[in-house]
């Protein structure tokens, strides 16, 4: 599967506001279900669309709510498996959660620092993710696998 | 998948414990909708709390964020703050995934929760 616009079966565009995400929770379940995402891969892909918009709306900075985030649905199913992936393309300040390096998880509450786990929970509920910049845009791909009737 | 609201309220259950009880999605939204009434419900003199999240619908990062600030927070105040999921597997999935439940307590009997939060 290509993470191109040209294969995309479900398109929305959002402003970088907190208002937006549970729209675009509700448009990623109605959609998914639609072209036979699973539940439980739909909420996996939920957790890190969540987790990549308060990314945008918290650290992208102006230049994110210039223009609309686009999220883009893949999936491709055949008679033994399918995948699906959400890309969120945003204009704001250039960010590759992948050259984010992970601490060690915290043995103690208190040791344990209040943020950072946005990234960890985007590793533990996609199966892949990718990132370009281009066209002045982040371009974050997460996808999810599935057997068919596992 | 629900979208409902974030909601909060609380009961004391006797002169040391509170149950504060967090219902709908804690996304950036929700979190923030019930952040400054979670930190005054929080910081209880009664200085053990039971969070109970077994009607949270979805549980971000952010949302867990808040969980820690307050727990921390109580625990500097020498109290103890447990977590309360029930049969809520999303959660409980949530917080595994994250780690937070090596560092806050975490259980789905309601008993043993009260139990934790008192010991």
């Amino acid at each position: 599967m290509t993470a191109t616009t040209d294969d995309a079966v479900a398109e929305l565009s959002i402003r970088a506001d907190a208002t937006e995400v549970s729209r675009a929770s509700a448009w990623l379940e109605k959609t998914g279900l639609e072209h036979g995402v699973p539940a439980e891969q739909i909420s996996h892909l939920d957790q890190c669309l969540n987790e990549a918009l308060a990314n945008i709306i918290t650290h992208g900075g102006p230049a994110a709510r210039s223009s609309p985030i686009r999220l883009s649905l893949y999936v491709h199913c055949d008679a033994g498996s399918g995948q699906a992936a959400v890309t969120v393309s945003d204009s704001g300040i250039a960010f590759n959660p992948l050259a984010y390096r992970q601490k060690p998880g915290p043995q103690t509450l208190a040791e344990t620092e209040p943020g950072g786990l946005g990234i960890v929970m985007m590793h533990g509920y996609a199966d892949d993710i990718r990132y370009r910049y281009g066209e002045g845009r982040n371009h974050l791909t997460f996808r999810v696998l599935w057997i068919q009737g596992g | 998948m629900s979208n409902d609201a974030a909601t909060i309220d609380s009961e004391d259950v006797n002169e040391n414990l509170r149950i504060i009880y967090i219902r709908g999605r804690l996304d950036i939204q929700g979190t923030d909708a019930i952040g400054t009434k979670f930190t005054v419900l929080s910081a209880t003199d009664k200085h053990r709390v039971v969070v109970d999240l077994s009607d949270v619908d979805f549980l971000a990062s952010i949302g867990i964020r808040s969980l820690v600030t307050n727990a921390k927070a109580q625990q500097q105040r020498g109290g103890r703050m447990v977590l309360f999921v029930g049969e809520n597997a999303p959660v409980a999935k949530v917080l595994k995934t994250t780690g937070i439940d090596t560092v806050l307590p975490m259980f789905a009997d309601a008993a043993a929760a009260r139990e934790a939060a008192l010991a």
